[in-house]
């Protein structure tokens, strides 16, 4: 299915859901630095049905809502978001298929490369950065990728991602 | 080849991608102010409802955790309510010994007691003191209430008790007002388990109920002064020989948890022993000892009075009546002893008292002790002026109130009257 197509009530509910879960949920979790990033999912999730310009807006706009939270280095995840945002439709339109596995691993690289992003902008080149990007963040993309498959499971009919894995 | 729309769209996401890249480059090297300020201008206004709903979130953990933590608590105080009164009583029991160790002259040694599941553990216990504490055998053991019993023998690091509930235990002791003494042996079986017998007690001492019974210090195993029990009733008395009194023991050996071994028992020890049965045994001595001062002053009083209005009728009836030779009581009665009794009462109707009735103690409730005063009982049967005049006063018990006890009030109006 093309984008055009896809019902974009049904987008912004399950985004709307998951900013509900990020900003209530999440914080009731279980360790914040490996908890699922719900806001990166619903990034990604539309990145997959959007085109590359509206990722990057979206992406940006993500960041921006990132950075004004975190008290680190503002601009850093706008430009983090961005970046990843823009290349995930992109790459996803041009070399991965609608596979439900293919596109969790496909979040999992994403947020990693987020975070990588996000250090890199924000300074840090200490052992900290090693930390975050070697174990850390590894965790927290892999519970964001099951989280996302089981998003694309539960709501794979307004997704239309083919389950043919 | 790409159609013109197909190129649109993709210059459209690059020209979006480059200006959102471009922002982002702008704010990641704006100043820091600037950024802080703009990130704090959208926590208040596009992000605010998000912040809220993060904001109840973390409170909606924290009071979870907090109940958690308040849970947790609460089954911590409940655990440790539970052993609180044990811990309290045991407090108590540690602080009473140590206030009597305080108070004992003569060295001691202080020991736990190490009961047995036995049956038999409150006849014997096993001290955690023995010989190389300084314990030895035939040394009294005692407690903050009183006598526990004496020390039966003594290995290296433990001892035996042989507690009052044995039934070899004997122990000399004597009344706190010093009054009665006798032999302190446990009731035998069936006849008051638990308690003990203040045996040989001579039948002229009579011991009222709730008197505190102390060791006397005879025979050299217990030092003067240690409570042992009190009296609770008598068990049996031979007539004119001896009662035998039943006490309730001072001190329980079944709870006792720590004693004090005296080493070297010597001297009075009723001062290291203020327990509260001494002090109200004590008090309530002295409410007897003023109950019968105050009885003995009102038949004195009374006494007085119904002689002066005996005095008065005969002051009326002086004028008609033969007057008689002065007399005095004493000598009267010394000559007269069995008088006509009936005719000194004033008021009718009263038996006379006699020279061997018993004197004020029946109307007055005074103790047998008070008849000892040395007033002799018939001086006012035959004193009493005659019946020719009564008064209408109440006579019924005013011969057997004043007799005794009036002491020589009487005498002198008399002899006035007789002048």
């Amino acid at each position: 299915m093309i984008p055009a197509r896809a019902n974009r009530l049904q987008l912004a509910a399950v985004l709307a859901l998951l900013v509900v879960l990020h900003f209530y949920v999440r914080p009731r979790l279980w360790g914040p630095r490996i908890s699922p990033d719900f806001l990166f999912v619903g990034l990604m999730l539309f990145a997959m049905r959007s085109g590359p310009g509206a990722s990057a807006v979206a992406g940006f706009l993500v960041g921006i809502t990132a950075d004004a939270l975190t008290p680190a280095k503002f601009g850093a995840g706008a430009l983090a978001h961005t970046v990843v945002g823009y290349l995930a439709s992109w790459a996803r339109a041009m070399f991965f298929a609608d596979n439900a596995l293919v596109n969790a691993g496909f979040i999992a690289v994403g947020l990693w490369m987020r975070d990588l992003l996000v250090l890199a902008a924000s300074g840090g080149g200490d052992r900290s950065f090693l930390a975050e990007l070697a174990l850390y963040s590894p965790l927290q993309a892999l519970t964001s990728a099951l989280f996302a498959l089981i998003v694309l499971l539960a709501f794979r009919e307004w997704f239309s991602i083919r389950l043919d894995a | 080849m790409a159609s013109a729309s197909e190129r649109s769209y993709t210059r459209r996401d690059t020209v979006l991608f480059c200006v959102c890249l471009g922002l982002s480059l702008v704010g990641l090297f704006a100043p820091a102010a600037l950024g802080l300020s703009v990130a704090a201008a959208l926590r208040q206004s596009v992000l605010a409802p998000l912040v809220w709903l993060q904001v109840r979130a973390e409170e909606g953990k924290t009071s979870r955790v907090r109940l958690r933590a308040i849970t947790a608590e609460r089954d911590s105080a409940s655990y440790l309510a539970q052993g609180l009164p044990s811990l309290l009583a045991e407090n108590e029991r540690l602080r009473q010994l140590l206030g009597l160790s305080h108070r004992l002259s003569s060295p001691y040694v202080a020991a736990e007691v190490l009961h047995q599941p036995q049956a038999t553990d409150g006849r014997t216990l096993l001290l955690s003191a023995g010989s190389r504490d300084g314990v030895a055998a035939f040394d009294p053991v005692v407690a903050p209430e009183g006598l526990i019993g004496v020390v039966l023998s003594a290995a290296p690091r433990t001892s035996i008790v042989m507690t009052w509930a044995h039934p070899e235990f004997r122990v000399s002791a004597f009344t706190v007002s010093g009054n009665a003494a006798g032999v302190v042996a446990p009731s035998p079986s069936g006849a008051g388990e638990g308690a003990l017998e203040f045996r040989g007690v001579p039948y002229r001492d009579s011991v009222s109920v709730g008197t505190l019974v102390l060791s006397s210090g005879l025979g050299g195993v217990y030092p003067k002064g240690i409570p042992v029990g009190t009296v609770t009733g008598i068990v049996s008395e031979q007539a004119g020989w001896e009662r035998v009194y039943r006490l309730l023991p001072a001190a329980n050996p079944g709870s006792a948890a720590h004693v004090l071994v005296l080493t070297s028992p010597n001297g009075d020890l009723a001062r290291a022993f203020p327990s509260d049965s001494a002090l109200a045994a004590q008090r309530r001595d002295s409410l007897e000892r003023i109950r019968v001062a105050d009885s003995v002053a009102q038949a004195a009083r009374e006494a007085r009075a119904q002689r002066a209005e005996s005095l008065a009728a005969t002051r009326r009836d002086t004028t008609r009546a033969r007057p008689r030779p002065p007399l005095r009581p004493d000598s009267a009665a010394a000559r007269r002893p069995a008088a006509p009794a009936p005719a000194t009462v004033p008021g009718a109707g009263a038996p006379p008292p006699t020279a061997g009735a018993p004197p004020a103690a029946p109307a007055t409730g005074a103790p047998p002790a008070a008849s000892g005063t040395g007033v002799s009982p018939a001086a006012p049967a035959t004193s009493a002026p005659p019946p020719k005049a009564p008064p209408a006063g109440p006579p019924s018990k005013a011969p057997a109130v004043g007799s005794p006890l009036q002491p020589a009030a009487g005498a002198p109006t008399q002899k006035d009257t007789a002048r």
